[in-house]
């Protein structure tokens, strides 16, 4: 890899492919660049470690895995499933503990999010309820009611007194955690259509992310729903201004493109990036600029992608409907990144397994 | 010789294990029957038939199959039900309280992924031919001949008419209703008033009497029989329009599928024989797990709130109680977490009049992708059906010089499934 090179998202390519037997679900690297965490259509939690290559393998939840959170330093992680239940796992140790585990939700747990001082976490989920727990004592310091429909994504302001969550119907809401009050709501409607042939709602973020600073945040879903019990809409990404509250972007996929936005980043210089899911089965990154809505670079990807992070500044980590995660790499290709020259985990792991 | 085109054969089909119930009868009377006639009905056993059909193809392993943790088990678990053993998927949990009236058929093998042919096969118990469905064959032969109210009657959003029928006759056809609202065309044309519109139909009472005194009754009885279930219903317009209580409402919920099963409620209880709903949905090819959630949400409290009016009010030991698709969905779940068509393995519920309660029948393998026991198919679910109404499954139609089975003739009915 070219580390050092200068980040262009034209040039990104994949550099590295990590394969589980299941499609994985969800998708989330640890700040310090050393692990990448993905759920999966099972009950397990893949942990690759991307220094050494090496996998670990967490069991104990007892459905799939949906969201998956760390801490700024790496040390633990957060992890939430269909079932409701979030784990709290040990990653400072030679090899991963369960801390605890906590049942947050009634129903589905579908996002979960650590505070900016790494003391609490914020969960959503079918219950409707968004919720604030302590970390250290597993105790629930707050629980938000105002949503009516299922509540789909969750994340604290940098200020780490604010909250934003945002339910299948496009409705968002800001909670005040000093004041325990709803102080805002917010229009992401054009995030939710009704099916009118099959008679049912679709919509709601399917990651929602604040940018460094504060002064926005990103929510990943669908729009133009036209038959959603196939697959046919189109996947957008909205930028919400803090200060305002208005959607003040909506950045799409070409025309062509019918699926599901399943992953939003701000990258440090400025530029969007959006991972998504056409109706194929294959996977698309955007690649949005300041200046305008549609994406200024695409890249194809041989699978739908299911989970968006960045991993340091020049790569991407992406979760794919067909059970690999792969890293893409933003900078030059260097000769030692070409798939050809260098064998993937899992070519090394079939290699293995033919000797 | 003369037939009587409208003469009920439940007395000709009535099966030898149920000689001894009551006759299906009755008179029913105007509006919305007092208690008093609510009672003497009920005393009188009619058979009905209440059809809930989940339209598209409810997923099995999220209904009535779960098979949390394993390859194709989907994110949400099995909990358990009234009756100990039995574990129906978490999203059913009102439906769950109440399994001790109701029963599973996990054993499906229809063959067919296909909508509308697999639709087909399970309203008529046939794979191909014009036979009736399965209401207007209850309209045939459980409709009382005096009934206030059509023999089958569809609640629905949307959704093509078909003749179901076939050759029993347009009097036992499915009448269509879109929504809470009064079939179409009930009112009279503006410009007809009360004293021109009893001219019409005293001319036209003449000329029919006219016409079959030298002809054949049976097509003119057809028509009249025709116009004078038109008159009924136009008389009970308001029972269409919708009367629901706030409780009901709150009970029921207020969505469409809500209303439309308080409507069917009423409908059953003021005589009616099969009364249809038609719940949309469930066609999904993508985000299966989230509308099913949504769907079923919407089903679960529903359903359950009607199967307790239907036993609360005595109802349901003389109510079929059908919970249908025309087809299960994949176990493999594809890369829009959606299933597809799949008629391999898959199920259904049944309750009420003449099923036997906190059943399971058949068996799928652990990963839900073949039968591997009690395999069934449409064809032994419609006699099992008739069985339970207490309709002999191997007569035939009521065609002289034509040997028509009700049911086919190469399936039986699920005698483990019947009380």
């Amino acid at each position: 890899m070219n580390r050092s090179a200068t980040i262009d998202p034209a040039n990104i390519h994949q550099v590295n492919e990590f394969k589980h037997p299941n499609p994985l679900t969800t998708l989330k690297a640890d700040p310090t660049g050393r692990f990448v965490a993905a759920g999966a259509q099972d009950l397990d939690i893949q942990l690759w470690n991307l220094n050494d290559g090496h996998l670990e393998t967490l069991t104990g939840h007892k459905s799939w895995v949906r969201s998956i959170d760390f801490s700024a330093d790496g040390s633990r992680m957060y992890t939430a499933c269909w079932a409701g239940t979030v784990k709290i796992w040990d990653l400072a140790g030679p090899s991963p503990e369960l801390i605890r585990s906590l049942q947050t939700h009634q129903g589905s747990t579908r996002c979960v999010r650590v505070s900016p001082d790494g003391k609490a976490i914020a969960t959503c989920g079918n219950d409707l309820l968004v919720k604030v727990w302590d970390i250290e004592s597993g105790q629930r310091r707050q629980q938000f009611d105002g949503h009516q429909r299922h509540v789909y994504g969750v994340d604290f302001h940098p200020d780490g007194e604010h909250l934003v969550s945002q339910d299948l119907m496009g409705v968002s809401f800001v909670w005040n955690l000093k004041t325990n009050q709803q102080q805002r709501t917010i229009d992401a409607s054009m995030m939710t259509g009704y099916d009118k042939k099959f008679a049912a709602d679709m919509g709601g973020a399917r990651d929602l992310r604040f940018n460094a600073d504060g002064t926005q945040w990103a929510s990943a879903g669908i729009t133009k729903v036209v038959n959603s019990f196939a697959g046919i809409q189109d996947p957008i990404i909205v930028v919400f201004d803090w200060e305002t509250g208005q959607a003040t972007r909506q950045l799409k996929a070409a025309d062509k493109f019918k699926g599901v936005a399943w992953g939003v980043q701000f990258h440090p210089q400025g530029f969007i990036i959006g991972a998504g899911a056409e109706k194929s089965g294959k996977g698309e990154l955007w690649f949005y600029n300041v200046e305008q809505d549609e994406a200024f670079h695409t890249f194809a990807m041989k699978s739908a992608a299911r989970g968006l992070d960045l991993v340091g500044k020049d790569r991407l980590a992406v979760a794919h409907a067909d059970g690999a995660m792969r890293l893409y790499q933003m900078t030059e290709p260097a000769s030692s990144d070409s798939d050809e020259e260098k064998p993937t985990e899992t070519a090394k792991a079939e290699q293995k397994e033919k000797q | 010789m003369r037939r009587d085109e409208d003469c009920n054969r439940f007395d000709h089909l009535i099966a030898r294990r149920n000689l001894l119930i009551g006759a299906a009868t009755g008179v029913i009377g105007m509006g919305v029957l007092s208690q008093a006639s609510n009672a003497a009905r009920l005393e009188q056993k009619q058979k009905r038939i209440l059809q809930i059909y989940l339209q598209g193809g409810v997923s099995q392993l999220e209904s009535w199959d779960p098979k949390p943790g394993t390859k194709y088990g989907g994110p949400f678990q099995a909990i358990p039900t009234s009756v100990p053993g039995i574990h129906v998927s978490e999203l059913l949990p009102h439906t769950a309280k109440r399994m001790h009236l109701l029963s599973i058929v996990r054993s499906i093998n229809s063959k067919i992924g296909d909508h509308r042919q697999g639709m087909l096969f399970m309203e008529k118990g046939r794979r191909a031919g014009e036979y009736p469905y399965f209401g207007s064959v209850a309209s045939r032969y459980l409709a009382p001949a005096d009934s206030e109210l059509p023999g089958y009657i569809h609640i629905t959003k949307r959704g093509i008419n078909d003749s179901t029928a076939a050759f029993l006759g347009a009097r036992h056809g499915q009448l269509k209703i879109l929504g809470v609202q009064p079939p179409e065309n009930l009112d009279a044309p503006p410009a007809i008033d009360a004293s021109a519109d009893l001219a019409r139909e005293q001319l036209r009472v003449q000329f029919n009497q006219r016409f079959s005194q030298q002809r054949s009754r049976a097509l003119t009885d057809v028509y009249n029989s025709s116009y004078e279930q038109a008159a009924k219903l136009m008389h009970r317009k308001g029972m269409f329009e919708g009367q629901e209580s706030e409780r009901d409402l709150d009970r029921y919920g207020r969505h469409d599928f809500g209303r439309h099963c308080l409507l069917a409620r009423s409908l059953l209880e003021n005589g009616a024989t099969c009364v249809k709903v038609t719940h949309h949905g469930y066609d999904t090819h993508a985000e299966n797990f989230n509308f099913h959630l949504e769907q079923l949400g919407e089903f679960d409290k529903t359903f359950s709130m009607l199967l307790d009016d239907i036993h609360d009010r005595g109802m349901l030991d003389s109510t079929l109680i059908m919970v249908y698709s025309e087809m299960g969905r994949t176990p493999k779940i594809n890369t829009k977490y959606g299933r597809d068509h799949w008629g391999t393995a898959w199920s259904m519920a049944m309750g009420g009049c003449g099923i036997q309660p906190g059943a399971i029948v058949g068996k799928t393998s652990q990963d839900g992708t073949k039968v591997t026991d009690r395999e069934v198919d449409a064809g032994h679910l419609f006699h099992t059906y008739l069985s339970a109404l207490g309709l002999d499954s191997t007569e035939d139609h009521d065609f002289p010089g034509r040997s028509i089975p009700i049911a086919d003739p190469a399936a039986d009915p699920i005698e483990e499934l019947l009380s």
